[in-house]
């Protein structure tokens, strides 16, 4: 569905990416963990658009992506769920969905039960700023406006930083339901959540893919992956 | 006392009309935007033209200023400030300075130096407990009143209100719903535009029309936002009346010193939030997409 085939990435002269190729197949939920600074970001902002590779591709379903603006790409069917959990604050929760409804051309109603499906407490908050929202609701919204239009695939940057262990549960149980419909790839720190969702996982170091793991028993086995973290 | 008062209203609702494109601007796209001076002076420039062939109806003249300058305005958006985007500070400020400066020269070429008074279209005197004002006067304070809660419903009702809303606070985070925010970038500067008129037209028959209008409001505009608060719409409105009050209390006691006192308060604000903040974020612009 997805290839990435050996990209570079630099930010100016600072070269962040190196050859890097990844791969997803339709219904896949792919994570990509590695230590701070890896390139896990950048992988996630290339494919969404927001940079551009230096050298490679970028293809979806066939089709090269990797000369796309952002919201090119974001209507071909990728949503990119940005690390920082950064709603649109002055607007409502309403708000916020409705301009996910409008871009993705989906009846508000559709939309708004969408989310609400996610998560049936914003029906109590769907009037309020989404500024006032607590750090897990506004991850919860961020990924609900995402999924508003039936997308292909999401991009998802850390969705439980910072989070507490309740609401980890949350974005557990609506990633795992995610993956009856989109496929994703999920950068995360929290191997216990990619070792029950991943079907693969790539390891990256230093703007490289250092593995890739596919071995359910690899997948499984967090011990070993906390060595690369 | 009640004249000051009325005049620094005024001049606040003058102050407010022309900053909201200056705002929205620096808002969305980060761009320190000159040009703005020149939508506003040659779309008064224009309005006096229209006025004999209007019969010197005012508000027909106003509507068709405003309709001529608005393609100029989509104009200005496409081929330069959208270029500008990503681009460092210093080059939008140099571009679009050069086009108000195109725009002071084109007003002397067509129409001269000699300034261009207006007279009042209203004309009617009302007494306030024995002071006499202008209705006129009271007629452009309501207007930005009604200007500012217009815009607030249109920024919070209508979805494209909504999406710039959006994009103030976060213009990729729009870019990745799949929303092309130049689109509504270039509506909303071509608004901003149209209002920039709006206020020039208003302020015609209070002050006197000159080639270089466009870069004295322009320095006040600056101000009002960076008061305000880049971007702040309700903060725009309340920092243009509190500059305009500014303006007509200290031109009260010393005239000399009514401009200088509004740069005086934009320091003292700047002093709360240090100027090097206000430019890192002029300068933190997103990537380049």
């Amino acid at each position: 569905m997805l290839e990435v085939n050996s990209i570079d990435v630099a930010y100016g002269h600072a070269k962040v990416l190196h050859d890097v190729s990844i791969k997803l197949n339709q219904g896949e939920m792919v994570f990509v963990v590695g230590r701070n600074g890896a390139g896990k970001t950048t992988l996630l902002k290339t494919i969404a658009g927001f940079l551009k590779p230096t050298q490679g591709q970028i293809s979806l379903e066939g089709q090269g992506i990797s000369g796309l603006a952002p919201e090119q790409v974001a209507r071909r069917g990728v949503r990119y769920v940005a690390q920082d959990k950064k709603v649109f604050s002055d607007l409502t929760v309403k708000g916020n969905i409705e301009l996910a409804a409008y871009a993705a051309g989906e009846p508000l109603e559709q939309a708004l039960a969408r989310v609400m499906s996610l998560y049936p407490k914003f029906k109590d908050f769907l009037q309020n700023k989404a500024g006032g929202l607590s750090g897990g609701q506004r991850e919860i919204l961020l990924i609900g406006r995402a999924l508003v239009g039936e997308p292909k695939l999401l991009l998802i940057d850390e969705p439980t930083e910072g989070l507490a262990a309740i609401v980890i549960q949350d974005i557990f149980r609506i990633l795992s339901g995610m993956k009856e419909t989109v496929s994703g790839i999920i950068v995360e720190q929290n191997l216990s959540v990619v070792s029950r969702l991943a079907d693969r996982i790539y390891i990256m170091k230093e703007g490289k893919i250092e593995r890739e793991l596919t071995d359910p028993a690899e997948i499984k086995n967090t011990a070993e992956l906390e060595n690369y973290l | 006392m009640i004249d000051t008062i009325l005049y620094g209203l005024t001049i606040g609702a003058i102050l407010y009309i022309f900053s909201i494109g200056l705002s929205i601007t620096f808002g969305t796209m980060q761009i320190v935007n000159f040009a703005h001076g020149m939508v506003y002076s040659l779309g008064v420039y224009l309005f006096i033209s229209f006025l004999p062939w209007t019969l010197r109806i005012f508000p027909l003249a106003m509507a068709l200023a405003i309709a001529a300058m608005l393609p100029v305005a989509y104009l200005i958006e496409r081929f330069i400030i959208r270029r500008l985007y990503g681009e460092s500070l210093d080059y939008a400020i140099i571009a679009t300075y050069a086009v108000l400066l195109i725009g002071a020269d084109l007003i002397k070429y067509i129409w001269g130096t000699a300034p261009q008074p207006v007279s009042d279209p209203i004309g009617v005197p009302l007494v306030v407990l024995g002071v006499v004002i202008q209705l006129y006067r009271v007629v452009v304070f309501l207007s930005a009143v009604v200007l500012f809660f217009a815009l607030r419903i249109f920024f919070t009702r209508h979805v494209i209100g909504k999406i710039v809303v959006a994009a103030l606070e976060d213009r990729d985070g729009v870019r990745a719903l799949g929303l092309d925010v130049n689109k509504y970038f270039s509506i909303a500067f071509v608004i901003g535009s149209g209002l920039a008129v709006l206020g020039g037209v208003l302020y015609a028959p209070i002050t006197t029309s000159e080639p270089y209008m466009g870069f004295h409001i322009l320095l006040l505009a600056f101000a009002v936002v960076i008061v305000g608060g880049m971007g702040n719409l309700t903060g725009t409105f309340i920092s243009a009346f509190v500059l305009g009050m500014v303006i007509a209390i200290t031109g009260r006691v010393y005239s000399s010193a009514a401009d200088t006192m509004v740069f005086v308060v934009m320091a003292l604000v700047l002093l709360k939030n240090p100027i090097f903040s206000f430019v890192r974020r002029l300068r933190g612009r997103p990537a380049h997409g």
